[in-house]
């Protein structure tokens, strides 16, 4: 378990009362002031950064859940929970959520198996192993949108490189624009493209924390490679797994920009996760107060992913 | 003895502090006037009509665009060019966003605030929200006060922006579907060198024009796609004597409306003349497909990469109609600007939609001149003698431009359903009665959430 770092507790007297205080050491309360003003300085403006960017857009926007609103328009109409209604009794919510629920199982399932092996391969003593890991990893720092643009030209059924690639084995290539559910699959590839590097290098760093003496133990017991790696290396990464797990489900869950640049939602909402919506009835529909509805629901929705996964997952989870 | 009253404890004046800040941030929320009916509140909003004649024009205004057609050192010549007749205004030019809707999401979001422009762009489906919202001013009036001939302005471009008697934006960038086909296939095809006059003789000359493509080709490719499928279907709609709205009635169950479904479904799945391209420009520069719709702003981008001559023909027409629906962006003035400065961006506005300045505008960018006396004029001559397929173009417009239906550019969503509508029926088959029954509803809900309370 993780150790939650508590405040050492001041002494206190028989009578329950804290000693400082029967102590009254001269210039205690000043010091004690001055540590509350150095306090303030420091972490105000934060704080208030925090506040004024993070909680006051949120806030503000569970109040325009409320409202019937036109971005844009001078007036509104309160509806309570109208905005909610709508949205759970929409059709098309229910496509939205399983878009959103596939396309998160996918990026994040796919990109944890395929980063703990490009991890463990990265580990060995090859050569060109520093090369390797800053290429496997740049993808990562690509802007989204740029990243999105180019695999369009690469998935172009007629004139692009992965048709190309597909005719060598004699396969056509699959309507990537327009035949669903090949979009889905054509942005969780290139999310996986440019996630993978991520998670490979935060596995390497757990990798190579495990200590090579365990290792060792369980090499002189007699234990084959995959045998450690299964009951040594597996259970001592969990931290590390279930760090991503954590980062990369909030990640994917909020993912636009390959979206926007890829498939603006379509053909048919195929590719509307519920991140999309929210753009979407807000910025080109102009329904600000139904778009607020739809992202208190995603805020909900992750709040209950990370509470569930910090209750059940964070049990197995093995320090070391 | 009494207990000392304590000491307050410094974590929690600390936390007091920051709750104060708290509250300041958060009583800086401003957003709009809530009520039970919004309708009533808009027409409190509504201005009284402006004595322009006692206005004196501001010295300076601030003009938001997304330069259409990459068209910024036009622009920046136009203004120029006014500066040599008005000095007195100095014109600030602005990039407020890379497209249409970029420019509408900054001015939606600047509506609450001083920092709005004098004149904004206003696309063919952003206009009426800012008019609903009661952003931008009518010009009729502010127009005749400056002798603005409006009468010569082309009538289905300055018709687009009437509603409620009056205009609320003058057409600026403005472009129409156009027909392509390529010369060369037409030629070995035996057809003659026209595009076909109605979907019949397209049909017709189908068989011939497919001994001319690659087997996965067709004789015409078509794209799907938000702001674009149901830009094309408008004209088949016509065509077929149905229409997506009348007035704000939804009217996609009518008999003409079926048919028109009806029509696109066999054109893909029946007799398969079209076929869906991902591309339909590139395709059809590349031969896949023999024809295709573009917009007349695709024009010289597809001259530049087809290696054949190009034809352009106005759109086909159908049993029961014709018609060219219009896009592209016009120009608005902000309400809520002071008169002084309203009356510098309608002057302003005069100028960039006069007969010369459109005609150079059209010329540098490929969209259509916006007034009648331009289509004649040198400049444009100029145009027609280097490019003759841009003269179909300006002649379609004047022949067949139509207003397009309410729904699709006045109900906010309404492109985005529609166009579910067409794909369902174009990429998965779908029986057009079912796919507009579908959708028909989720428009209805649409027009009343969104418009009518606002109205």
């Amino acid at each position: 378990m993780s150790i939650a770092v508590l405040p050492a507790r001041r002494p206190h007297a028989a009578d329950g009362r804290p000693v400082a205080r029967l102590a009254r050491r001269p210039g205690a309360r000043r010091r004690r002031r001055r540590a509350t003003l150095a306090f303030a300085l420091l972490a105000g403006p934060n704080v208030l950064l925090l506040l004024v960017f993070v909680y006051r857009p949120l806030v503000e926007s569970l109040y325009l859940s409320t409202l019937q609103w036109n971005l844009g328009s001078p007036v509104a109409r309160f509806i309570g929970l109208g905005n909610y209604r709508e949205w759970f009794t929409s059709p098309e919510t229910a496509g939205v959520l399983v878009t959103t629920g596939v396309f998160t199982a996918a990026t994040v399932g796919g990109a944890l198996v395929m980063g703990l092996g490009l991890a463990l391969l990265l580990d060995r003593r090859l050569v060109g192993r520093g090369v390797a890991r800053t290429v496997a990893f740049a993808p990562y720092v690509l802007s989204g949108f740029a990243v999105g643009i180019l695999w369009l030209f690469i998935f172009d059924p007629r004139y692009g490189l992965m048709s190309t690639v597909l005719g060598w084995f004699g396969a056509a290539s699959p309507q990537w624009y327009t035949d669903p559910p090949w979009p889905l699959v054509m942005v969780v590839v290139v999310y996986l493209w440019k996630h993978v590097g991520y998670v490979a290098l935060i596995y390497l760093a757990g990798l190579q924390s495990i200590p090579q003496d365990l290792r060792d133990a369980a090499a002189l017991d007699g234990a084959s490679p995959a045998r450690t790696l299964r009951s040594v290396v597996l259970p001592l990464l969990t931290p590390t797994t279930f760090f991503l797990l954590v980062t990369m489900m909030l990640s994917s869950l909020q993912s636009f920009d390959l979206i926007q640049a890829m498939t603006q939602g379509g053909p048919l909402g195929s590719t509307t996760t519920l991140m999309y919506q929210i753009y979407e009835e807000g910025f080109v529909n102009g329904r600000a107060g139904y778009a607020s509805a739809g992202a208190t629901v995603l805020f909900v929705l992750l709040l209950v992913v990370t509470a569930v996964q910090l209750r059940f997952v964070e049990r197995k989870v093995h320090y070391a | 003895m009494s207990h000392p009253r304590p000491a307050p404890h410094p974590r929690r004046t600390a936390v007091g502090a920051l709750a104060v800040l708290a509250t300041a941030a958060l009583a800086a929320c401003s957003g709009p006037a809530v009520g039970t009916d919004t309708s009533a509140a808009a027409e409190a909003g509504t201005l009284d009509e402006v004595d322009w004649s006692t206005v004196e024009p501001a010295s300076e205004i601030t003009w938001w665009s997304n330069h259409p057609g990459a068209s910024q050192e036009v622009e920046q010549e136009l203004i120029r060019r006014f500066n040599e007749v008005h000095p007195e205004i100095t014109v600030n030019l602005v990039t407020a966003g890379a497209g249409y809707d970029e420019v509408a999401q900054r001015f939606q979001a600047a509506s609450q605030t001083d920092e709005l422009p004098d004149l904004v762009i206003a696309s063919d489906v952003w206009w009426f929200r800012y008019h609903l919202n009661d952003q931008i001013l009518p010009l009729d009036g502010v127009f005749e006060h400056l002798d603005v001939d409006t009468e010569d302005f082309v009538p289905a471009l300055y018709g687009d922006y009437e509603y409620d008697g009056a205009h609320w934006a003058a057409p600026y960038a403005r472009s129409t579907p156009l027909f392509y086909y390529n010369k060369d296939m037409w030629a070995a095809a035996g057809l003659p060198d026209r595009g076909p006059e109605t979907w019949d003789e397209l049909g017709e000359w189908s068989e011939a024009l497919r001994t001319q493509v690659p087997v996965d080709g067709a004789p015409m490719g078509l794209a799907t796609g938000p702001s674009w499928s149901a830009w094309w279907f408008q004209n088949m709609l016509w065509a077929h004597g149905g229409q997506y709205s009348d007035g704000w009635e939804t009217t996609l169950d009518t008999p003409e409306a079926l048919a028109a479904g009806e029509f696109v479904h066999d054109l893909f799945h029946g007799s398969r003349i079209a076929t869906v391209s991902t591309d339909a420009n590139a395709d059809f520069a590349a031969g896949v497909v023999a024809s295709t719709i573009g917009s007349t702003g695709s024009l010289t981008g597809i001259l530049e990469s087809a290696t054949f001559e190009v034809g352009t023909a106005y759109l086909p027409d159908g049993p029961a109609g014709s018609g060219t629906p219009t896009g592209g962006t016009g120009l608005a003035i902000p309400s809520s600007r002071t008169p002084e400065q309203q009356l510098a961006a309608a002057t302003f506005l005069a100028f960039l939609t006069d007969t010369d300045a459109t005609a150079y505008f059209s010329q540098s960018t490929g969209y259509m001149p916006v007034r009648t006396s331009a289509v004649e004029s040198d400049a444009m001559q100029a145009v027609y003698e280097q490019m003759p397929q841009f003269r179909t173009a300006v002649d379609q417009l004047a022949d067949k431009a139509r207003s397009q239906d309410w729904i699709r550019v006045f109900v906010p969503s309404a492109d985005q359903i529609l166009t579910d509508a067409i794909e369902q029926i174009v990429l998965e088959g779908t029986d057009p009665e079912a796919a507009f029954a579908e959708i028909t509803p989720r428009i209805e809900t649409a027009h009343r959430e969104n418009v009518e309370p606002y109205l």
